[in-house]
C-alpha cells in the first residue's frame, strides 16, 4: 500500500506524482484519501467533465486521442479518465487504452490515467468519482472520462460528465435497438464512428429519428448524430463543436443544468452511502464468513437466511 | 463472483506498468505476459510497443505504478535501460522497482542489475517466477 498520502496542497500545485498516489489511495479507500478528496472537491469545479462511452470495440480510445489533439491543439490542458474492466474471476485486468493515446505521453498538458472498474458494474470504477475530483483540483482545463465498453444498462458516467458522447457504430442494431431504453437515452452527442463501414447512413437514420421523438438530456438541445472515423480524425471537429454547444445550451437554460447537477450530486451521495454499507456488511460478515459460506453451500441454510444473520437483531 | 462484492476481504491490488521502447516490434511476449498477469489478479497497465523514453517514464509517474516491465528483443536494451531509469529518477520515481525481459544476454546481467534493475527474465524464465517477482517487489510496502 502507498503508506505516504500527499498533501491537499501538492495536488493543487498541479504535482503529478502527488496526484497519482492520492488516486491510488481512493482506489484502495485508504481513510486518509477520503479526508483529502473531501478538501479537494469543496476548492473544485472548474474544468470540463466530458464523458464518452460506447460499446467495446466502438473506437473510443483512438477518439479521446483525436480529441485530445484538437483540445491540445486549442491551448487547452487535458487529463484523460480510461476506465477498462476488471477480471471477475480473479480481479486483474489488463487496462490497455494508453495504446491509443501514446502520441500525447510526454506532453507536459495531458495527464492520462487508467482504472480498472474493480467489480463496479455502470461502466467506471467505484473510486471515478475521486479520481475526477483529484484531477480537477490540478486545474486541468478538460477532464475526459471513458468508460469501459458498456452494452445497454451502464449511465453511471451520467452521475460525472457535464456532456456524455456516445460512441456507436454501424454494427450497433437495427431501428428497434434504437428505441430500447438505456445508454442511448441519455448521450447528449452521438457518434456514428467506424463511418466508412456499409450501414453508417442507415444507422445514422435510425439514431436520428429516435433522438428526435425522444424528451431532451437538456431542454432545448437537440442531440446530433455524426459520422465520424476517429482512425483518421474525421468528423471530430464536429464532436468537439457539439461539445462547445453543449456547454453554450447549459449556459442559456440555467434551470436545466441545475437539475442536472442535482441529479448528479443525488446518484454520487447514494453510490457513496451504498459504499458505507458495503463496507459496514463485510465488516459484520467477517468473523464467521467461512461457516455462513459453508452453510448456504451445503444447504443447511439459505442465501435469505444468511443475509439477515449478518445483521444483529433488533 | 465479483471482486469487490466478496464478503472476504481482498488484498492489496499491485499495478504493474508493461511496454516496449523505441523501435522494437515484438510484442508477442509481452502482450502474453500481460494476460498471465491478469490472470495472477494483477492490474496491467499496457502500452504496447513503440514508446518514448520520457512517455514512459512519465506513465509511472501518472499511473503511480508498483512495478515496470519492459520487454526486449533487439540488442539496444542497454541504452534504452540506462535512459529509462535515469528519466524515472529525474522525475522522483526511481524508487519504482525494473524488471526487464526478453531476449536479454547473461553477460549483460551485472551492467544491468549495475543501473538499477531490479529483475532480470531472459530466455527459460518461468512464468511463476515473473508473477512471484511482480506480487513481491511490487506489493512492498513504498
Amino acid at each position: 500500500m502507498s503508506l505516504s498520502l500527499p498533501t491537499a496542497d501538492a495536488v493543487i500545485g498541479g504535482d503529478r506524482r502527488a496526484a497519482g498516489r492520492l488516486i491510488t489511495a481512493a482506489e484502495a479507500g485508504l481513510p486518509g484519501a477520503e479526508a483529502l478528496v473531501r478538501d479537494l472537491y469543496r476548492a473544485g469545479g472548474k474544468g470540463r467533465i466530458i464523458g464518452i462511452t460506447g460499446p467495446p470495440g466502438a473506437g473510443k480510445s483512438t477518439m479521446v486521442d483525436r480529441l485530445v489533439e484538437i483540445l491540445r491543439g486549442q491551448g487547452q490542458r487535458v487529463a484523460v479518465l480510461a476506465v477498462d474492466p476488471s477480471s471477475p474471476l480473479t480481479g486483474g485486468a489488463v487496462l490497455g487504452d494508453r495504446v491509443r493515446m501514446s502520441g500525447h505521453a510526454a506532453d507536459g498538458g495531458v495527464l492520462i490515467r487508467s482504472m480498472a472498474a474493480r467489480g463496479a458494474l455502470g461502466g467506471l470504477a467505484h473510486a471515478t468519482g475521486d479520481a475526477i475530483t483529484v484531477i480537477d483540483a490540478m486545474g486541468f482545463d478538460v477532464i475526459i472520462v471513458e468508460t469501459v465498453g458498456v452494452g445497454q444498462s451502464e449511465v453511471d458516467i451520467l452521475a460525472h460528465a457535464d456532456v456524455v458522447v456516445l460512441l456507436q457504430t454501424a454494427h450497433g442494431g437495427d431501428g428497434i435497438q434504437a428505441v430500447k431504453a438505456g445508454i442511448l437515452e441519455v448521450a447528449d452527442i452521438i457518434a456514428v464512428n467506424k463511418a466508412e463501414t456499409p450501414g453508417t447512413d442507415r444507422m445514422i437514420r435510425a439514431l436520428t429519428q429516435m433522438v428526435a421523438h425522444r424528451t431532451p438530456t437538456l431542454e432545448g438541445w437537440e442531440t446530433p448524430v455524426l459520422a465520424t472515423e476517429a482512425t483518421v480524425g474525421r468528423g471530430v471537429d464536429a464532436i468537439i463543436d457539439a461539445i462547445d454547444a453543449f456547454y453554450a445550451c447549459h449556459s442559456d437554460h440555467p434551470q436545466e443544468a441545475r437539475r442536472r447537477q442535482r441529479a448528479q450530486a443525488s446518484a454520487r451521495i447514494l453510490a457513496l452511502a451504498q459504499a458505507v454499507l458495503r463496507r459496514r456488511i463485510r465488516a459484520l460478515a467477517q468473523p464467521d464468513v467461512d461457516g455462513l459460506l459453508d452453510d448456504v453451500v451445503a444447504r443447511r441454510t439459505d442465501p435469505y437466511q444468511a443475509a439477515a444473520m449478518l445483521f444483529p437483531p433488533d | 463472483m465479483m471482486v469487490e462484492e466478496h464478503l472476504l476481504e481482498t488484498s492489496r491490488t499491485v499495478r504493474c506498468l508493461l511496454g516496449m521502447l523505441g523501435t522494437d516490434v515484438h510484442s508477442k511476449g509481452i502482450r502474453t505476459l500481460a494476460q498471465i498477469l491478469r490472470d495472477a489478479g494483477i492490474e496491467v497497465i499496457y502500452l504496447g510497443e513503440h514508446n518514448s523514453v520520457p512517455g514512459m517514464a512519465q506513465a509511472v509517474v501518472d499511473e503511480d505504478a508498483d512495478i515496470v516491465g519492459l520487454s526486449f528483443s533487439s540488442a539496444a536494451y542497454l541504452d534504452y535501460t540506462r535512459q529509462f531509469i535515469e528519466a524515472m529518477r529525474e522525475r522522483g520515481v526511481g524508487d519504482v522497482p525494473v524488471m526487464i525481459g526478453g531476449l536479454i544476454h547473461p553477460d549483460d546481467h551485472a551492467p544491468l542489475t549495475d543501473m538499477g534493475v531490479a529483475g532480470i527474465f531472459g530466455p527459460g524464465s518461468t512464468t511463476s517466477a515473473i508473477i512471484d517477482f511482480v506480487l513481491t517487489r511490487g506489493g512492498a510496502p513504498r
